[in-house]
């Protein structure tokens, strides 16, 4: 009942998908703010979502998300709501550093069980970024009765130059990704640039096996 | 002498005349354009906003005022703090938004 019930409030929109955390980004704008994020990720992964924070430390939304095992045929969709929550944030004169925890719940369906389980998503972000340097860690784990698997993923960037708030930004970011449960073998490094100006961002790049990653994601 | 007088005082005020005010906040945090968008959008909130400047190079936030308006100091970090941020210092200018550009574009 709960998995018709998820199925049918995505399926209506409710949350327009959400596809994995969408590369580190931070999944709270700002209050009243609206997120918006895409990823393609090298060909294990597709995910979109949609954020909306009623407050600077706390969003509710959703998305979906697609995996793609490089081991075996095994395919994951999964629908979902989630909330997010900024459990803290460091401001200080030249940096920022910020702890996010998020949980939701929706519907899974792939081709290694039958029919749709109740999918429970749970995870965090640690991230720290001054004007020319940029980390984060984040891990997201999935469960249901018939799987479990997380995706763990580490940013390091750094910026040529430091942009300023009209300026086009620019950011070469190193990452790795490890996933869990059997979806991929091994670590997935990428390296990408990252751009953004206003409320648009948008990175790509390639794994070192040769596969694209694309992200893009807007606030407003 | 009092015609004279007169028009002495109204040229010296007549620079003032259409200028606004412009309240400037020394912030932290202030790292990202991405993220500080949502300054802008919360502080074009207030009627009394007639434009808003960010300089992530000199951790500062500039708000100028209509004619003859303020917003009241608990409003200003109210309104950065739900975008995020920590507002460290509030200070009242009598320069205008245009010199503040042209301040921040000179070289230090």
């Amino acid at each position: 009942m709960l998995n018709s019930l998820l199925a049918r409030a995505c399926a209506g929109g409710f949350c327009l998908l959400g596809l994995v955390d969408a590369a580190c980004a931070k999944p709270i704008a700002f209050a009243n703010g609206t997120t918006i994020m895409t990823e393609y990720g090298a060909g294990t992964m597709i995910e979109a979502q949609a954020f909306y924070a009623p407050t600077y430390w706390l969003s509710l939304g959703g998305g979906y998300l697609h995996l793609d095992s490089d081991r075996i045929d095994r395919t994951r969709d999964i629908s979902s709501i989630r909330a997010n929550y900024l459990v803290h944030r460091w401001n200080r004169q030249d940096a920022q550093a910020n702890l996010f925890a998020w949980g939701g719940l929706g519907n899974a369906t792939g081709n290694d069980f039958r029919g749709s389980k109740l999918d429970r998503d749970i995870g965090f972000q640690a991230d720290y970024e001054t004007r020319r340097i940029y980390t984060s860690l984040m891990s997201d784990l999935h469960e249901s009765s018939a799987y479990s698997h997380r995706v763990d993923t580490l940013q390091l960037g750094f910026a040529p130059y430091a942009h300023d708030y009209d300026d086009l930004a620019t950011w070469f970011v190193f990452q790795t990704r490890h996933y869990t449960g059997g979806v991929h073998r091994g670590a997935e490094c990428t390296g990408l640039i990252r751009l953004f100006k206003g409320g648009a961002w948008v990175e790509a790049g390639l794994t070192t096996k040769g596969k694209p990653q694309v992200m893009a994601m807007f606030n407003f | 002498m009092r015609t004279f007088l007169f028009c002495t005082f109204a040229l010296l005020a007549l620079p003032n005349v259409g200028t606004a005010a412009t309240i400037e906040m020394d912030v932290n945090g202030l790292v990202c354009a991405f993220c500080a968008q949502g300054i802008t959008k919360a502080l074009r909130a207030f009627p009394a906003t007639s434009d808003v400047v960010v300089s992530l190079e000199k951790k500062i936030v500039v708000v100028a005022t209509q004619d003859g308006q303020d917003i009241p100091d608990d409003d200003l970090k109210r309104a950065l703090t739900n975008a995020g941020y920590d507002v460290k210092a509030i200070h009242r200018e009598t320069e205008t938004l245009d010199d503040v550009r042209a301040r921040l574009k000179a070289k230090p």
